[in-house]
């Protein structure tokens, strides 16, 4: 087991190298750039500019570069902190490695869009606010989804079926551009029951997280009552009723447990997507959480950010499939890894 | 969602069908034709695709034709459905009030009832080849991996890894601003040049359906892997080997069934995702190329002025709201239908 | 398990919420809530030096005001922190102007700690005044290579030296910029171009606090680090979409003579979309906001609305500009069918009805020594079928093509809500009133920038807003032959000859006149451009609010007050 996790975090270093050659090649080669304004600057401000961000190098030199200040360690006097030179890991060292030494790691780069900025910085003010949207939303769609899914399956073409299935097909085919609007002036405008955008407070909290919970748990309300129902039907599950354990023994301690299998498939990605932050959501609502910047980023050829937050979801995706499969593992012993 | 059907072949006539021979996907064909629900979807989707195909033969006016002195011209009961759009000649008045269109027009003075028919063209075309191009290289994949196991597993689920390692949504967009702006300065003449001409065409879907397709099997690789990891354990699978039948024919025959079901129900869920990609692309400028309409760009369009005209919204919303509950029915049944194990439940 | 916690609790007061209601802290009737001029990003910068946005001009302008500002009211250039700027022109026909700045103005900054603005002091806790060395260290600063700040190239012409220092071709000390005394300095122009002073108050041009950029490098524009010196200090900076901006009243401010001290206790910028920022507005929590273009007939219509609605002019144009060197649109004769073929009018007041204005010409009215409807009333571009049709008709024969259907036009424009509506409607006119297929080729935004300052396509949207309050600033800096912003290649000797005049003359209504007749070769004779529309800006301002409509897209929260 130890050394599964060992492995599959030794290949996340790599899938996070190709996937940065990827984006970096990909974003370099659309055209525009950081500097394209609807007002053009002169040639002189375009060449001072790029050589500011070294931009006018060679793009292999660029990546390196890059991928240097975010890779490898440094050891140095304490940084001013600026929007070029600002690591996420900094911390003073013992005098044994010299006066005044700090230990310097991963450094993202500056923003373009936003002057005197990191990347880091985005990632310390704006990542958390998404996260904690994300934890939110994320428990809403599984308190939804699952006894939603579970019910229905329970009630096979019962009414119960039919409206725990109605409700969630609205969630899953009404987009989140139309549904975020409309629940905030609803609750917001005419009710004034929660705040209309704004962040900070658990009222603040709620509308977003129920709109963004909602639509995703539609998905997992579907997948639970499909794969529970096949579950059903196993033969194991035959057995344990003909053994005469209780009904809602066999349903606990043997379907439920078999039927997550393939809703747990999707809580990996569904997880990473939702703590990454959401462009529509974070808009409607006024959160100042790091999706937007997902978009904007590549809107604005802003390519510090665009490979920072490509990396940092390419990152949380790694890690939270790397525990849909430990999770998976626990849930069909069966499954070994090797 | 099956019907109850209490005339099911009791269990010695499905012996004797299985002695016929009577293939899996006939047997399934005869269930799902007694599912009066699916069937329904299926009658809704089937509309849905005539209109489409039929578009220009039912709409009233072309989809294209601008009036500007029937710019948000609502008729009136649409205005009583919609309280708070107040006509003109009432007291805080806006909307101008029209009969000349079923739904009203847009902000242009097109036909908005035109424009949703028009629209499924797009959508529908999104509705099936995004599915179509996550199931076709997403089962491969997933079966072979699954399947095979060992170090072909490892190297295939290292590549959904690290396909699904990018953010989907970001990728579309890198991919569509890269295309367009690649294919459309090309000399003409060349295969680029005819690509980039074809998406003009196209009001740009082409490279659409490219973005979604290439950045959606993954989920389904995914899926298909772990539902062929606990189906290869099982008895029915180690006994059929012990009998020596060939790795083709133990695949077709016993796993494919089994993970049919929640395959399908997977898919017709994510449909609506490859919608809303549509309209979300619209919705920060890169969707279908105007004037050709699709569902998700007028609600996107729609959903920028929601609260003054919730009508131009509301329809196409709903024209996709039915939609969806028509392929969500449909894939419901197909996975009854093709669930072996579902003979002789209820 | 922190996160997990203050989740499920945010579940559980949902469900409280819902049962009771919950009471929402209203604002305390001393703090102003606005979003106009914001979008939902956060705001680039408040560096003056580097910011090139609205967002950014409209929160700086209260913390570091100019030596010259435009009335928000009227437009007119008027002193800000300067007390006297005095021109002395040379022989050589270059300019020395003396600035005398206001006495006494400190620099500040609010402390979180005691919540009090605090006069910034040097290293011995000596207060700092806004000097002479601050102005032209900004300034110096703003022209520097080394700091790439976007907007220079505005300043170049108007600074002796500073195209050769701004090209890294000399030092800083050819610059024409020097200290007379504590509070007095001296900028040498060139010429005499007599607006020079309203360039002289551009935001990259202000006095900005050495000490603090030494001592805080990038990171200066913190709340913590920041010195200012307006009527405003600021308070408070939330980072990205959502997010604000806030500023106090800044009691050092004694007021200059246009630049009153502020009466409102504290202004906060938000980050929001419009629709956003309307639903709020709605809710009572945001006082003053730019009406949602869509929300434009409602608010006119609703009885309540309408009374806290407010019109104005917004110093931009929008306009297509053609390819003039290349076929087909090299022709002088398609450029005119094209653009005297288009009903601006109905455009207008039919499909965006957010009060922008059919334009005529390029230079928007209002703007000093530009045409205007009352004083030119002949002058300008306007729908005339017949015409069109008939140098439609010539084009056709000048190009050898039979038929109109044949020609072979793109409109491109960079994918938003209106320039589509907008390219569609033009479209189907052309189609209409000519006969020509057009095709509309929508591009993601970056990249249709960096396409038409490159290579530009044949018909192409363009939209200009000003940079200083002067015609110069459209006529001379946009269209004159060898400016760098004259992407559609238009060039013409008497336009040339026109402008370059008109820069250095003083008189109004005699610039006016020149203008008028560049105009007339810019978008009747040569058709270069086809002028489509004059902004309009619609804000809806709560009744309790006294302000100042501004018509010049940047407020003055300063002249604002609550009415009780």
């Amino acid at each position: 087991m130890t050394k599964f996790i060992l492995r599959r975090l030794l290949w996340m270093i790599l899938v996070m190298f190709v996937v940065s050659v990827i984006t970096f090649g990909l974003m370099r080669a659309v055209p525009g750039g950081p500097f394209s304004r609807e007002k053009p600057l002169p040639q002189a401000t375009l060449d001072a500019l790029n050589a500011k961000y070294r931009l006018d190098e060679p793009l292999i030199v660029q990546y390196l570069v890059y991928m240097g200040d975010i890779v490898v360690p440094r050891i140095g006097p304490q940084t001013v902190p600026s929007a070029d030179e600002d690591y996420l890991i900094e911390f003073q060292l013992p005098a044994i490695f010299g006066e005044n030494q700090s230990f310097k790691w991963v450094n993202f780069g500056p923003t373009y869009s936003a002057r005197g900025r990191s990347v880091n910085d985005i990632f310390r003010e704006n990542m958390p606010v998404s996260a904690q949207l994300g934890v939110a939303a994320f428990l809403v769609a599984v308190s939804i989804g699952i006894p939603l899914g579970v019910a229905a399956a329970l009630n096979r073409n019962k009414w119960q079926d039919f409206g725990a299935m109605g409700v969630s097909i609205i969630g899953v085919s009404v987009p989140v551009i139309i549904s975020a609007p409309v629940l905030q002036y609803l609750v917001g405008v005419q009710w004034r029951i929660l705040p209309v955008t704004g962040w900070g407070t658990l009222n603040h909290l709620i509308l977003p997280a129920f709109t963004l919970g909602f639509a995703s748990s539609a998905l997992i309300a579907r997948l639970m009552r499909a794969s529970l129902l096949q579950v059903m039907n196993e033969d194991y599950i035959r057995t344990a009723r003909a053994k005469g354990v209780a009904e809602s023994g066999v349903i606990t301690f043997h379907a439920l447990k078999n039927g997550l299998l393939p809703v747990v498939t999707v809580l990996g990605p569904l997880f990473a997507a939702l703590v990454t932050g959401t462009f529509v959501v974070e808009t409607v609502f006024g959160v100042p959480g790091i999706g937007r910047y997902f978009v904007t980023a590549v809107q604005g050829r802003d390519y510090p950010v665009v490979m920072g937050t490509i990396l940092l979801y390419a990152g949380v995706l790694v890690i939270s499939n790397l525990l849909v499969d430990v999770v998976y593992a626990w849930l069909d012993p069966r499954i070994r890894f090797d | 969602m099956t019907t109850v059907n209490k005339s099911l072949p009791s269990p010695v006539v499905k012996l004797e069908n299985h002695v016929k021979g009577e293939s899996l996907w006939q047997d399934s064909w005869k269930r799902l034709r007694r599912n009066r629900a699916a069937l329904l979807g299926v009658a809704i989707i089937l509309i849905a695709v005539l209109m489409a195909l039929f578009a220009s033969v039912i709409a009233p006016h072309p989809y294209d034709r601008q009036t500007l002195t029937a710019t948000n011209a609502t008729p009136y009961w649409v205005t009583r459905i919609f309280t708070s759009m107040i006509p003109q000649g009432e007291p805080g008045g806006y909307v101008r009030i029209s009969d000349q269109y079923l739904f009203g027009a847009d902000s242009l003075g097109r036909d908005l009832f035109t424009r949703i028919i028009y629209g499924a063209q797009v959508s529908l075309l999104v509705a099936f080849i995004g599915p179509l191009v996550s199931i076709i290289v997403g089962f491969i994949v997933g079966l072979i991996s699954g399947y095979v196991g060992g170090r072909v597993d490892n190297f295939l689920m290292r590549i959904v890894d690290l396909m699904y390692a990018f953010p989907t949504i970001l990728l579309i967009i890198l991919m569509l601003a890269f295309f367009r702006a690649g294919f459309g300065d090309l000399e003409p003449g060349s295969f680029g040049y005819i690509i980039g001409q074809l998406d003009r065409q196209t009001g740009g879907m082409l490279f659409i359906f490219f973005g979604i397709g290439l950045t959606s099997w993954m989920g389904m690789a995914r899926l298909v892997r772990a539902q062929v990891l606990s189906v290869r354990e099982k008895e029915y699978i180690e006994a059929a080997r012990s009998m020596g039948t060939r790795t083709q024919g133990i695949m077709l025959r016993h796993i494919i069934p089994n993970i049919v079901g929640p395959l399908i129900v997977a898919e017709t869920l994510t449909i609506p995702t490859y919608i809303s990609y549509e309209a979300f692309l619209s919705f920060i400028g890169l969707g279908v190329q105007p004037p050709r309409p699709s569902w998700g760009a007028m609600i996107a369009e729609g959903a920028q002025r929601i609260t003054s005209y919730p009508s131009q919204a509301v329809f196409p919303a709903l024209a996709l709201f039915l939609v969806m509950f028509a392929f969500n029915f449909l894939g419901d049944g197909l996975r009854d239908a093709l669930d072996p194990r579902m003979r002789g439940v209820d | 398990m922190k996160l997990t916690r203050f989740a499920a609790a945010g579940l559980m007061s949902a469900a409280l919420a819902l049962m009771g209601g919950v009471a929402l802290a209203q604002d305390a009737p001393s703090v102003l809530v606005t979003t106009i001029n914001m979008t939902a990003d956060d705001i680039p910068t408040i560096d003056p030096t580097l910011s090139e946005t609205v967002t950014s001009v409209d929160v700086l302008n209260h913390l570091f005001p100019g030596v010259t500002m435009s009335d928000v009211a009227t437009g007119e250039l008027e002193l800000g922190i300067a007390t006297a700027i005095t021109p002395t022109p040379n022989d050589d026909g270059s300019v020395l102007y003396t600035i005398d700045l206001l006495e006494g103005v400190a620099w500040v900054r609010y402390n979180a700690e005691s919540g009090a603005v605090e006069q910034v002091t040097d290293a011995d806790g000596n207060p700092l005044f806004v000097t002479a060395a601050d102005a032209v260290y900004g300034m110096t600063r703003a022209l520097d290579p080394a700091t790439a700040a976007p907007y220079s190239y505005v300043l170049l012409p108007f600074v002796t030296g500073a195209p050769e220092f701004n090209a890294g071709e000399a030092d800083a000390s050819t610059l024409g910029v020097s200290i007379v005394d504590e509070n007095t300095y001296t900028i040498l122009a060139p010429d005499s171009a007599a607006f020079a002073p309203a360039v002289f108050g551009l935001w990259m041009a202000r006095p900005v606090p050495q000490i603090a950029i030494d001592a805080f490098g990038d990171s200066w524009t913190d709340p913590a680090n920041i010195a200012t010196y307006g009527p405003y200090a600021l308070k408070e900076w939330v980072r990205g979409t959502g997010g604000s901006i806030s500023v106090v009243v800044n009691p050092f401010w004694a007021g200059a003579e246009n630049i009153p001290a502020a009466t409102i206790e504290e202004v906060q910028w938000r980050f929001l979309d419009q629709p956003q920022a309307f639903a709020e507005y709605e809710a009572g929590n945001i006082q003053a906001i730019d009406v949602p273009v869509d929300q434009v007939p409602r608010v006119q219509a609703d009885p309540v609305l309408s009374a806290e609605y407010y019109r104005g002019v917004e110093p931009c144009t929008y306009y297509l500009g053609f390819d003039n060197t290349e076929a087909p649109t090299d022709n002088v004769h398609l450029r005119r069918a094209l653009s005297y073929s288009i009903d601006r009018v109905a455009i207008a007041d039919n499909v965006l009805q957010i009060g922008w204005i059919a334009a005529g010409w390029f230079s928007r009215p209002g703007l000093n020594a530009a045409p205007t409807p009352e004083l030119n009333p002949d002058l300008g571009v306007t729908f005339d079928l017949e015409f069109a049709q008939a140098e439609l008709a010539i084009a056709l024969e000048e190009l050898g093509i039979a038929n109109a259907a044949d020609l072979s036009l793109t409109y491109s424009y960079n994918d938003t809500a209106r320039n589509a509506l907008i390219a569609q409607v033009i479209q189907q006119q052309w189609t209409e009133n000519l006969g020509v297929t057009v095709a509309v080729n929508p591009m993601e935004g970056s990249t249709y920038f960096s396409t038409i300052s490159e290579e530009h396509p044949g018909i192409a949207r363009v939209g200009w807003c000003k940079d200083y309050n002067d015609a110069s600033n459209f006529l001379y800096d946009v269209m004159y032959s060898q400016s760098s912003q004259n992407d559609v290649n238009f060039s013409n000797a008497e336009f040339d000859e026109l402008v370059s005049q008109a820069r250095l003359m003083t008189d109004t209504e005699e610039r006016r006149a020149l203008y008028a007749r560049a105009e007339e070769i810019l978008n009747e004779e040569e058709a270069a451009i086809a002028p489509l529309f004059w902004y309009a800006v619609n804000s809806l301002i709560k009744p309790n609010l006294e302000y100042v409509p501004s018509v010049v897209t940047n407020q003055a929260y300063n002249e604002w007050s609550f009415s009780g």
